[in-house]
């Protein structure tokens, strides 16, 4: 195993794990504003080094631009939408019990 | 070793979100698991070396069709008037049981066909793939889906034509109206996320027409993209019901049946079969076609209007 493949696979499974804690939160945490920050923290971050190892293994600079732009995407789509629910689940809580 | 776990977690999935889909508790986590259903599918036809699949699959089965499930729930509670908390239908252990087993009774059996069946040794792929550069494109699939099996496509165009004339019949006796809900207020990173993701869907919708000669894309996954994009702007008021379908969008929802069937008829004079294509320039002008038909219809059935207008 090369420096390159122990890399790309301490990536990889760093990743893996911030999914499984997202999961994890998303199922465990109470409200939905705490699953929330447990979802969209950690699949960012999770996506990326995801992205990251998938970029070292392949060690090419056109797969690693590809892979940054599909992580800029999921990092958008996931920003607006955490903060479409959240500004719907505020509106629907009641106003006393707001966090 | 690896493969073979993942493949195997894939069968297990695919196996244990269709019985999710049936069984849900409601009708909206049945929605939900067929879209994760739709994702794992694509996963699946990507394991298979299927990409042109796993990109339909992906775009058309769980986007556009998850979208279109999730848009008629919120409008079936409008229309009755009840809160969107409604049980599937009660199960009848009377029909589940003789059903299931006459379900697992046939699928036996034709496996059971398809093993001992001898080996056919050419069949129309083995004749369709040495004949594939006569068509000028190189990918194997737009080949086949414009040139050896022309009338098929030809006629799923049809289909979606009718499936929308019908979705009107239905609608102008509904009425359904604007999309429920407070989607339609302003939120700042709403448009920033529009001014981004439309371009997006555009250039992607063009680049799987273009890429769909050689490479994995083509009409029917570049229309689906870009009717994604036009969904967005539909579920963010960007684009509004209108009560009358205009010209152009009447010639652009027949341009593909169109496109497609005068070309096809364009060799018949010089002696050609029907549909027979007269270059590579027609196979592009029709993908082209098709894949604004195919957008258009979709984002109309979204939005179950006869029409879309810019919104003031």
């Amino acid at each position: 195993m090369n420096l390159q493949e122990v890399v790309a696979t301490a990536l990889l499974l760093s990743g893996c794990f911030f999914y499984i804690a997202g999961t994890v939160g998303l199922l465990r945490f109470p409200d939905v504003f705490s699953r929330l920050h447990a979802l969209t923290k950690a699949d960012n971050l999770g996506l990326l080094l995801i992205c990251g190892g998938l970029a070292v293994q392949q060690g090419s600079p056109r797969i690693a631009g590809l892979l940054l732009v599909i992580w800029l995407l999921g990092l958008l789509a996931a920003t607006v939408s955490c903060h479409l629910i959240a500004r719907r689940a505020l509106q629907m809580t009641d106003p006393e019990q707001r966090p | 070793m690896i493969a073979l776990t993942i493949d195997a977690i894939i069968a297990i999935g695919i196996v244990w979100l269709a019985l999710q889909t049936v069984r849900g508790a409601n009708v909206f986590s049945a929605i939900i698991m067929f879209i994760v259903f739709g994702l794992i599918m694509s996963l699946a036809w990507a394991r298979l070396h299927a990409p042109d699949l796993a990109l339909a699959e992906a775009a058309i089965g769980a986007g556009i069709t998850g979208a279109l499930l999730l848009v008629t729930w919120r409008r079936v509670h409008v229309l009755e008037g009840r809160t969107p908390q409604v049980g599937m239908a009660a199960r009848s252990l009377w029909l589940t049981l003789p059903t299931a087993l006459a379900a697992a009774l046939l699928i036996a059996s034709l496996g059971w066909v398809a093993l001992t069946l001898p080996a056919e040794p050419a069949t129309a792929g083995e004749l369709a793939w040495q004949r594939l550069p006569e068509m000028g494109v190189s990918n194997p699939v737009t080949g086949v889906l414009l040139g050896f099996r022309a009338y098929d496509t030809l006629l799923e165009m049809a289909v979606l034509l009718a499936a929308w004339l019908g979705a009107r019949v239905v609608a102008s006796e509904l009425r359904p109206g604007a999309l429920p809900g407070p989607a339609h207020e302003e939120v700042p990173l709403v448009g920033a996320l529009l001014s981004l993701v439309v371009p997006i869907s555009l250039l992607v919708a063009v680049y799987l027409l273009q890429a769909g000669g050689s490479a994995p894309g083509g009409a029917f996954q570049g229309g689906a993209v870009l009717a994604a994009g036009g969904v967005l702007l539909c579920l963010t008021g960007r684009l509004e019901s209108a009560d009358q379908t205009s010209l152009i969008e009447r010639i652009v929802l027949i341009l593909g049946l169109a496109v497609f069937s005068s070309v096809g008829l364009m060799m018949l004079p010089l002696g050609e079969p029907m549909l027979a294509m007269p270059g590579v320039w027609a196979i592009y002008l029709i993908e082209t076609a098709l894949l604004l038909s195919i957008a258009l219809t979709l984002v109309l059935l979204f939005a179950a209007a006869p029409g879309l207008r810019r919104s003031s």
